[in-house]
C-alpha cells in the first residue's frame, strides 16, 4: 500500500527524488482522509519555497487542507492536469496525481524524511 | 408652516422614491422630480438588472452540472442573450410599474424632468421638450445619485470601451473582456461574463480583489476566480488603453499589454451634484463633490436635505433608502431629530457564489486595536450545502474577546446575502455570540452554518473536528479541520 522508494513527511506528503528534483504529492492515507478532491490551489512555477512551508491547498468535498513541502527549493512544474482532473489525486495519488516538482536546493533535507516502513509505523501509531 | 408641509424630492431612485413615500405617509404634500425612470440606477442600470442576469448564469451552471445530480440534459445548454435581456427588461418594467402604483396610492406627484434648486424653497423642472415649471416648496430632499467615473485615459465609445451601464446590455457578447477594477461591481461582472462564456481578465490596483472586504473573503473570491479561469492582475494600473481596429489594447503599469474585444471600466462612481443650483442655494459640497450633510441628513442650507449616493457615504441602494426615511421624517417634522446610524449595514455581493457581510471586517477590527476571536464554519461541512451541491465558502464570525459581542459576520457561499440578516439583527440587538450559538437552528438549513461558526468562536462547534492547540490565528481561510 505504501510504495517503497519514496520519502514521507509527517503531514502526509510524499516525495520522489530524481537527482536534484523532488516530485511531490499527497499520500493514499491523505487522499482517503480528504475524500473526493475537487480543486487544488497550486503555487506558481518559479517560486522559491522552504521546507515546512505551505505551498498550496487541496479542496475536497469534506474539507480544505494545506499542502506542505518537506524540502526547500524552487517550484519547477505544477501538475496542469489536476486543473481539469483533480480526482487524479484520489485515483492515483503516487502517479498521475503528483502535485509539484521542486528543484531542491538542499537534497540532504530528504534524508530526514520517513521511508515506507517508518511511515507505515507512523500511520499505525496515529491510528492507535 | 401649516400642518401639511410641501416637500420636493429631486431624484426617484431607491433613496428619493422611498423618501417621497415616507414623507407622504407622514402627511406631507410631495412632489417627486425625475429626469429618467423611477427606480434610479439601482432598478434600471444596477442591482436588479445585474441580478437578473446573474440568475441566468446560475441556471445554466446548474444545467451544466445536471449529470452530477442524475439529471439527463439532452443537449448542451446555451444562452439566448436576446431572451435573457428581454427577461431582465420585463423584471425592471414590473418593478417600475410597481413604484408608479405606490407613488400614486400615496398621492405623490411625479414630475418628469430635470430638477434644480432655485434657492432653498423652490425647484425648477425642465422637461425634455424644454418646458420649464417652478415648484414652490417648504423643504427639499436631494437624491440625485451618482454615475460611473470615466477617466480620460479610456476612450469610451459605448461599444468596446464601456461602463457598467452598457455592460448590462450586451447585445453581442465579446469573446474577451478586460475589467478595470476588482471592486464589488467589477467582480460581479467578472463572474457574470465568465459564466456567459466570455474570457475575462481583471486588473486591480490593490493587492487583492474586493480590497475593502474581509481579507479571507477576498482570498476565497480569488480562489473561485482561479477555479473558473478568470485571470486576475493585482497591484497594477492601466497606463494606456487604445482602440486598435477590432480590439482594445491595454498597457499595464508592469509593462504587459493585453488585447481584448471589450473593456469595462469599473473604478467607482461620481456624485451627481453639478448644475443643480446647489451652491447658490447654500448647499455645501465636499472635496469629492459629495453633498455635506449632518446625521439628520440636512445640508448646510436649512430645510434642504440630501441622501443616497449624492452624499457619498455608503453607496448602497438600501443605505439610500434608510437615509431617505430619516430625511423624510426630519423634513416633515421640522426640527425633531431622527439620526442616521451606519453601524449595522448588511450588504450582498453577487459573485458566484455570493457574499453577505455586516459589521467589522477582521482588518478593521485589528486596525481599531480590538481584541477579537474568530469562529469559522465551512459550507463543505454542512449537510444542506451538500444537498444543493454548493459547498464552497464559509461563515466567519468576529467577536470582541472581552464582551463576546458580535463585531462582524462575513459569509461567502450559497444564499449568503440572505443569511447575513440573522447576523445583522443579532448585532442590532447587541447579541452575544452565545445567543446565536444557543439558538435552535432548523435542520437541515444553511443558517446552521451560522450557528456552528458562532460555536466555533469558543472552539465548540459540534460538526468540526477538535482544534489542535489554541484557536487558529487570524487571516487564514479554513484551518484544515474537517466536517462530518
Amino acid at each position: 500500500m505504501i510504495p517503497e522508494g519514496l520519502r514521507y513527511h509527517t503531514e502526509h506528503e510524499w516525495i520522489r527524488q530524481e537527482n536534484q528534483t523532488a516530485v511531490l504529492g499527497i499520500t493514499h492515507f491523505a487522499q482517503d482522509a480528504l475524500g473526493d478532491v475537487v480543486y487544488l490551489e497550486l503555487p506558481k512555477v518559479g517560486v522559491e519555497v522552504r521546507s515546512g512551508q505551505e505551498i498550496g491547498e487541496v479542496e475536497s468535498t469534506k474539507t480544505t487542507s494545506p499542502v506542505y513541502t518537506p524540502v526547500s527549493g524552487k517550484i519547477m512544474a505544477v501538475n496542469e492536469e489536476l486543473k481539469e482532473k483533480p480526482e487524479l489525486v484520489n485515483q492515483d495519488p503516487y502517479g498521475r496525481g503528483w502535485i509539484v516538482k521542486i528543484q531542491m536546493s538542499d537534497p540532504s533535507e530528504a534524508k530526514h524524511l520517513m521511508d515506507a516502513r517508518q511511515y507505515g509505523a507512523y500511520l499505525k501509531e496515529k491510528a492507535d | 408652516m401649516g400642518p401639511s408641509p410641501r416637500i420636493a424630492v429631486i431624484g426617484a431612485g431607491p433613496g428619493g422614491y422611498v423618501a417621497a413615500i415616507r414623507a407622504a405617509q407622514l402627511g406631507a404634500r410631495v412632489s417627486l422630480v425625475e429626469e429618467q425612470e423611477v427606480g434610479g440606477t439601482c432598478l434600471n442600470k444596477g442591482c436588479i438588472p445585474s441580478k437578473a442576469l446573474i440568475f441566468n448564469a446560475e441556471v445554466v451552471e446548474l444545467l451544466k452540472r445536471a449529470e452530477e445530480f442524475g439529471v439527463r440534459v439532452i443537449s448542451e445548454p446555451t444562452y439566448d442573450v436576446t431572451r435573457m435581456l428581454e427577461r431582465k427588461q420585463r423584471i425592471v418594467q414590473t418593478q417600475v410599474r410597481g413604484i408608479h402604483a405606490l407613488l400614486k396610492s400615496w398621492g405623490v406627484a411625479l414630475i418628469k424632468g430635470r430638477g434644480r434648486l432655485i434657492g432653498p424653497r423652490a425647484v425648477e423642472v425642465a422637461d425634455a421638450g424644454g418646458t420649464v415649471q417652478r415648484v414652490e416648496t417648504d423643504r427639499v430632499i436631494l437624491a440625485t445619485g451618482s454615475k460611473p467615473i470615466k477617466p480620460p485615459i479610456f476612450p469610451f465609445d459605448g461599444d468596446r470601451v464601456i461602463t457598467s451601464e452598457e455592460a448590462l446590455e450586451p447585445r453581442v457578447l465579446p469573446k474577451s473582456l478586460l475589467i478595470v477594477g476588482a471592486g464589488v461591481e467589477g467582480c460581479e461582472f467578472g463572474f457574470l461574463y465568465q459564466a456567459l462564456g466570455v474570457s475575462v481578465t481583471m486588473v486591480e490596483m490593490k493587492n487583492r480583489p474586493l480590497a475593502t472586504e474581509d481579507e479571507e473573503i477576498s482570498s476565497l473570491v480569488q480562489r473561485e476566480m482561479n477555479k473558473r479561469g478568470i485571470k486576475l492582475h493585482l497591484a497594477v494600473r492601466v497606463e494606456k488603453a487604445a482602440i486598435e481596429s477590432t480590439q482594445v489594447v491595454v498597457t499595464l503599469s508592469d509593462g504587459q499589454t493585453i488585447a481584448v474585444d471589450r473593456i469595462l471600466v469599473s473604478i467607482g462612481r461620481r456624485m451627481n451634484t453639478e448644475g443643480l443650483g446647489l451652491e447658490e442655494a447654500g448647499v455645501v459640497l465636499g472635496k469629492r463633490g459629495e453633498i455635506l450633510v449632518d446625521d439628520r441628513m440636512e445640508t448646510r442650507a436649512p430645510g434642504v436635505y440630501a441622501i443616497g449616493d449624492a452624499v457619498g457615504r455608503i453607496m448602497l441602494a438600501h443605505v439610500a433608502s434608510a437615509e431617505g426615511k430619516i430625511a423624510a421624517a426630519n423634513a416633515v417634522a421640522g426640527d425633531r431629530g431622527h439620526s442616521m446610524n451606519y453601524a449595522i449595514v448588511p450588504a450582498g455581493i453577487f459573485t458566484l457564489p455570493e457574499i453577505g457581510t455586516v459589521g467589522l471586517k477582521e482588518w478593521e477590527a485589528v486596525e481599531q486595536g480590538l481584541k477579537i476571536r474568530i469562529g469559522r464554519y465551512p459550507f463543505r461541512a454542512l449537510g444542506r450545502a451538500h444537498t444543493m451541491d454548493e459547498i464552497v465558502g464559509m461563515v466567519k464570525v468576529i467577536t470582541e474577546q472581552e464582551s463576546d459581542r458580535i463585531l462582524g459576520v462575513h459569509i461567502l457561499g450559497p444564499h449568503a446575502s440572505d443569511m447575513i440578516h440573522e447576523a445583522a439583527i443579532a448585532m442590532r440587538l447587541g447579541a452575544k455570540v452565545s445567543d446565536i450559538a444557543e439558538m435552535i437552528h432548523a435542520h437541515p438549513t444553511l443558517p446552521e452554518a451560522m450557528m456552528e461558526a458562532a460555536e466555533d468562536v469558543h472552539g465548540s462547534a459540534i460538526h468540526l473536528t477538535r482544534r489542535k492547540g489554541p484557536p487558529p490565528p487570524a487571516g487564514r481561510a479554513g484551518d484544515g479541520r474537517q466536517g462530518p
